[in-house]
């Protein structure tokens, strides 16, 4: 066990004890204020260490460690191990990860509380959830096995609905809860057939390395590889918030604004991300496949885009950016065949980082304006709040610059890299080229309405004249530090992470481009790697997209105050407000069948019952019918004796 | 007649008309407060007792004429089944007891014409003696005046007529196959003719256990002819019947018609009676050289072994004669028969008629003082 | 010519009578009787074989069956003792006890005819008058 080793299995520990330990809390009613203190300790310590193993990672020359494996199950050919692997794609994630949930939880422990900053009712489960869900988040990250990190997958699956249920006695929270699972679990169906797939295609391996290194040796048709891919992705388009399986996201904002933040921003969503980063070696073999996510990923973010355009409800314009920013990545993904693998993972791996930063950052200033709104955030019915929430508003503003892709900032360095791969992957020698050269110009688009969206929503909440809802009372002040030191440091990181890790240092790519699953998918793939030089035009156009979507956004919004909508836009509006009706669409063609389906069923069970019960009539029938014979009068027997006897012997008598 | 030409009835029509016949009469006349007819059911039974009395006569053969065994064997049957619908149908039980008593005498009749003189005593002694006393006795201190339901109500009386004599309609059925020849009875040991022609020669060697039958001619005289031919005759005869054994110095060894009629069969019966010609086929070998030679060659007869050998040969000819026919001494033979194979059941019996007094006493025992 | 086959039928008829009586009078002793009836019939089916086969078997198995007969009537009649002592009734249908749960009673619906017994005649008693004496209770 070498030392990078134990590190992750320290943080593990350190998480799933936290979890243990804060439910074990639920107990006593005196320790229900400290629920906050073991993830808070948990995470910052993990965060730590996650530092160190970064480093220890980094200064290895061979850096993947590989710990176990421990059979779990076996069958036949089938085994499922306890194998862990540390290599820099994980490190990176777990650091990420740890730091955010840190912040995160230290937000929650202000905002989880009443009106008289006593801890809410379910406090403690809220604590408990969150740390068994960070355990399962920095487990998916390290699994080194397709069921280990199934189990994980699930892991967060749930933690996410008990988090989104989390104030379950509101109905819409409790469906919202139930669609996110379901509509997940579309996709782990997917997911689960892709890794039996696999196994049968990659020598009965499950451990991840073992399984890339025999495909690597033994390549699989294509067509075959491609449906694994393709499998594996499912799972990635349920987790990740894909198009069809996107609308879990916006109806999660149930939650509490810091599970949004952690679950719906950092973390959850980009294991899908993360699985397909991961298993870069299969992807690039496969470029079908490749187009498919490149597709999906476009397809999504213009979508999300264009949705969030008119949304009234600050939350879900950021549920809907996330989703949009998830294609973002999935587009850079989907060139890893045409492009390095190296960059185009990178390039995605890099956005995902940023992204954690300056969501994570936006869900938890409009937390705080739910907080100091007494619980409204319907940008209707408050304005003008850059006076009464200052600390507030300017981490807002870090953010959504951030997300616009303003120069120098932490996203326009992420998501230049991304145009530049779909760019190269254009010029390649790819069999989608063409495809990825427009979906480049779907992602300037995509850009462009980015910077809209995002600054109409900090319009409207900020700036104009002040209004504060009567749901607000004397909370509309600024919040507590607990709850903006958080925002202060994730605004520090939105500004700043982006220039330190990568464009001129390239500390990043250096860092996660030697992880091995990623070296060996460049070998096979021997595309040349992108040179790393500064691409003036895509910055130069990203730049004017930007600035012509928050000045567009300025002259709409500026002064704040009710959303006027030209005529001839009018139609495009509602179309965008209404979500395209993809949710009244799914109702329509999958639940009403299902319900129907349901109550054929119950008419049908019922129809057995009612057969079993006359069934079960007729031994009593029966024996009601032949019970009057017993009537205890002794010669009546002795006659039904005499009659058996003369009927017998005429049968005997009688015989031919 | 050809109109109404009717075929005959079968066996089954027959019985099954006696059958419903007596039913009715049964149905009609037992004790019940509903339909009760005296007249009815007398008739009823009458006519199914005529019709089944009819059936019995066509089918097992007609009682010969005046003979005493015959209208003897007719007065105890009725006398039998009388009294029994007496004692089903009589409403008050004590005369029915008394019906009872004379049923028992009837059947002690028709034991007597069977044979079995210590079954007849037995049976008055115990049945008319005993049991019905005890149980006239039991009703005397049980009976209530007038009517009541014990007395006056049957349950299911049609059902319960019609089941017995349903029943007895299928046994008379079954008897009549059986005689009608699908089983034929076993044909007798020793038919009547051999049983005459050994009772004779039986008579006839009497004459050989009398000294003057050995008596010396004067010296020089010749056996006297009749004795000669006596001697011979007799010997033709019992060899007629029991046939000749190879102990005898001239004429072929053969086994005789009885052995022959009784070879194919493996009951006891007929292996004891086989043994018991075998034995007889020795012995009249032996009597008669015994006897020959006491009579043609005196010098070297034994006249003493002669009489004790013809004794012995006239004993087995009548046991033989009396094969099939009980024996006179019925209670000697009982007492045989009862001692020497069937100890255990004996000792059984009295075992049991030890327990069952023991067990009246105790179940009909009064507990406590209160009368 | 009386063969066995007439006494086997006669035999038979007996024994038929004894089981009609058993099926349907309803007094125990009466019953009773009727069942030594049945008995009668088969020792006449003995004897009848027992003087067919020439030997005495048959009339040893109606000793026996003689023997068993007396130790029946005994139990029996001691058996209907007790009913009668706990019922007052020598009526089989009087113990219904051992029927089906939820099988009604077997009770009778026609009612048997009154009939006026005739009063006992009296006489004017003769001579001097008796002292009086407590009478004693009948025991069964």
């Amino acid at each position: 066990m070498s030392d990078p080793v134990s590190l992750a299995l320290t943080i593990l520990a350190l998480l799933l004890g936290a979890a243990v330990a804060t439910a074990l809390m639920s107990g006593a009613a005196a320790l229900k204020k400290f629920a906050h203190m073991p993830i808070i300790i948990a995470c910052g310590a993990g965060a730590l260490l996650a530092v160190i193993l970064v480093t220890k990672v980094a200064a290895a020359t061979e850096p993947q460690f590989v710990y176990g494996p421990f059979t779990w199950f076996a069958a036949g050919r089938f085994t499922a191990n306890f194998s862990l692997a540390v290599d820099p794609l994980a490190a990176i994630m777990l650091a990420m990860i740890t730091f955010i949930a840190t912040f995160i939880a230290v937000f929650s422990s202000g905002y989880m509380r009443d009106e008289h900053h006593q801890p809410d009712a379910g406090y403690v489960r809220y604590f408990a959830v969150m740390s068994l869900f960070v355990f399962c988040m920095c487990g998916l990250v390290l699994a080194n096995n397709f069921l280990l990190l199934v189990g994980f997958w699930e892991g967060v699956g749930l933690c996410s609905y008990l988090l989104v249920g989390y104030y379950y006695q509101k109905p819409s929270a409790a469906a919202a809860a139930r669609k996110a699972f379901l509509v997940t679990r579309l996709g782990d169906t997917g997911f689960l057939l892709g890794i039996m797939l696999l196994w049968k295609l990659g020598g009965w391996h499950t451990d991840l390395t073992a399984l890339f290194d025999h495909i690597a040796k033994n390549p699989p048709p294509t067509e075959q590889l491609t449906a694994a891919c393709l499998l594996l992705f499912c799972g990635a388009v349920g987790k990740s918030a894909q198009f069809p399986l996107y609308v879990w996201l916006p109806d999660a904002m149930e939650g509490p604004t810091p599970v949004s933040a952690l679950i719906h921003a950092a973390t959850m969503v980009t294991a899908g991300v993360y699985l397909v980063a991961r298993c870069a070696p299969l992807f690039v073999l496969s470029p079908d496949a490749q187009a498919v996510v490149a597709w999906t990923g476009g397809i999504t973010a213009l979508l999300a885009a264009f949705i969030a355009l008119a949304q009234t409800d600050l939350k879900r314009v950021l549920a809907y950016s996330t989703v949009s920013q998830l294609g973002f990545m999935f587009l850079a993904l989907g060139t890893l065949g045409a492009v390095s693998p190296v960059f185009a993972v990178v390039a995605a791996m890099f956005h995902l980082f940023t992204h954690a930063f300056f969501k994570a950052l936006l869900f938890l200033a409009s937390g705080s304006v739910m907080h100091a709104m007494g619980g409204v955030i319907d940008m209707r019915r408050f304005g003008g709040l850059r006076s009464v929430l200052p600390t507030t508003h300017l981490t807002f503003l870090c953010g959504a610059a951030a997300l616009a892709g303003l120069p120098l900032l932490s996203g326009f360095w992420s998501k230049d890299l991304i145009l530049e791969s779909l760019q190269f992957g254009a010029h390649g020698s790819h069999p989608y080229a063409g495809s990825f050269y427009l979906l480049m110009l779907v992602a300037m688009l995509t850009a462009a309405l980015t910077a809209f969206y995002t600054f109409r929503a900090y319009f409207l909440t900020f700036w104009g004249p002040t209004v504060v809802p009567d749901e607000a009372g004397h909370h509309a002040h600024e919040s507590p530090a607990v709850m903006t030191v958080p925002l202060v440091v994730l605004a520090i990181g939105a500004l700043f992470v982006g220039v330190v890790a990568e464009p001129f240092t390239h500390w990043f790519s250096g860092f996660v481009g030697r992880t091995p699953s990623i070296v060996l998918a460049a070998k096979l793939t021997g595309a040349a790697d992108v040179a790393h030089h500064f691409n003036w035009g895509i910055a130069g156009v990203s730049t004017l997209l930007a600035v012509g979507g928050v000045a567009l956004a300025y002259m709409a919004y500026g002064a704040g105050g009710p959303e006027r909508v030209p005529v001839p836009l009018a139609g495009v509006f509602a179309l965008s407000r209404n979500k395209l009706y993809v949710d009244e669409a799914y109702h329509g063609v999958f639940v009403k069948p299902a319900e129907w389906l349901a109550v054929m069923a119950r008419v049908f069970d019922l129809f057995l019952d009612s057969l079993s019960r006359v069934i079960a009539a007729v031994p009593r029938l029966v024996g009601a019918a032949v019970r009057p014979i017993q009537n205890g009068l002794v010669q009546f027997y002795a006659l039904s004796m005499a009659l058996g006897l003369v009927v017998f012997l005429s049968f005997v008598v009688f015989r031919r | 007649m050809t109109l109404l030409a009717v075929p005959p009835p079968s066996a089954a029509g027959q019985l099954a008309l006696a059958a419903g016949l007596a039913a009715v009469g049964a149905f009609l006349l037992l004790p019940k407060p509903g339909l009760r007819s005296v007249a009815g059911g007398v008739a009823g039974l009458v006519a199914g007792l005529a019709v089944a009395a009819a059936w019995v006569v066509t089918t097992f053969g007609g009682p010969v004429a005046n003979t005493v065994e015959t209208a003897l064997f007719g007065l105890f049957a009725a006398g039998a089944l009388g009294f029994g619908v007496v004692l089903v149908t009589q409403r008050n039980p004590a005369r029915g007891a008394i019906a009872f008593a004379f049923v028992i005498l009837s059947v002690c009749g028709l034991f007597l014409l069977l044979a079995a003189p210590f079954l007849m005593a037995a049976t008055v002694i115990i049945y008319a003696g005993a049991i019905i006393v005890t149980f006239l006795f039991v009703l005397m201190l049980s009976q209530n005046d007038g009517p009541s339901d014990e007395n006056d109500r049957t349950r299911e009386p049609l059902l319960g007529s019609l089941a017995g004599f349903a029943f007895v309609g299928l046994v008379l059925f079954a008897l009549g196959q059986s005689h009608a020849g699908a089983a034929p009875l076993p044909a007798q040991a020793i038919t009547p003719a051999e049983q005459a022609t050994l009772r004779a020669a039986a008579a006839d060697l009497k004459a050989l256990e009398d000294d003057r039958f050995y008596v010396v001619p004067a010296a020089g005289g010749t056996p006297s002819p009749e004795r000669v031919a006596l001697l011979s005759r007799t010997e033709q005869a019992v060899e007629d019947v029991v046939g000749v054994s190879p102990r005898k110095n001239d004429g072929t060894p053969r086994d005789g018609p009885v052995a022959d009629r009784l070879a194919a069969r493996s009951d006891l019966h007929a292996k004891g009676v086989l043994d018991r010609v075998a034995a007889a086929r020795e012995q009249s070998a032996l009597a008669f050289r015994f006897a020959e030679t006491a009579v043609n060659d005196p010098p070297r007869g034994r006249p003493a072994e002669a009489k004790a050998e013809a004794t012995k040969l006239r004993e087995q000819l009548l046991l033989l004669a009396g094969v099939g026919e009980l024996p006179a001494r019925n209670v000697a033979n009982l007492g045989v028969l009862l001692y020497a194979h069937h100890l255990l059941a004996v000792e059984l019996a009295g075992t049991l008629l030890l327990v069952a007094t023991i067990g009246t006493v105790a179940i009909a025992h009064r507990r406590g003082t209160a009368a | 010519m009386i063969t066995l086959w007439h006494y086997l039928a006669v035999a038979a008829a007996l024994f038929g009578i004894g089981l009609v009586g058993f099926l349907t009078r309803r007094n125990l002793i009466t019953m009773f009787l009727c069942a030594e009836l049945m008995l009668q019939g088969v020792a006449i089916n003995f004897v009848a074989f027992a003087r067919y086969h020439g030997n005495l078997h048959g009339q040893v198995f109606v000793l026996f069956l003689l023997a068993v007969a007396a130790c029946e009537a005994g139990v029996a009649l001691a058996l209907i003792l007790m009913l009668y002592r706990r019922g007052r009734s020598l009526d089989v249908s009087r113990w219904q006890d051992l029927r089906e749960l939820g099988v009604p009673a077997a009770v009778d619906l026609e009612s048997l005819p009154a009939v006026h017994a005739e009063p006992d005649p009296t006489l004017t008693p003769a001579g001097a008058r008796p002292a009086p004496v407590a009478e004693e209770p009948a025991r069964v």
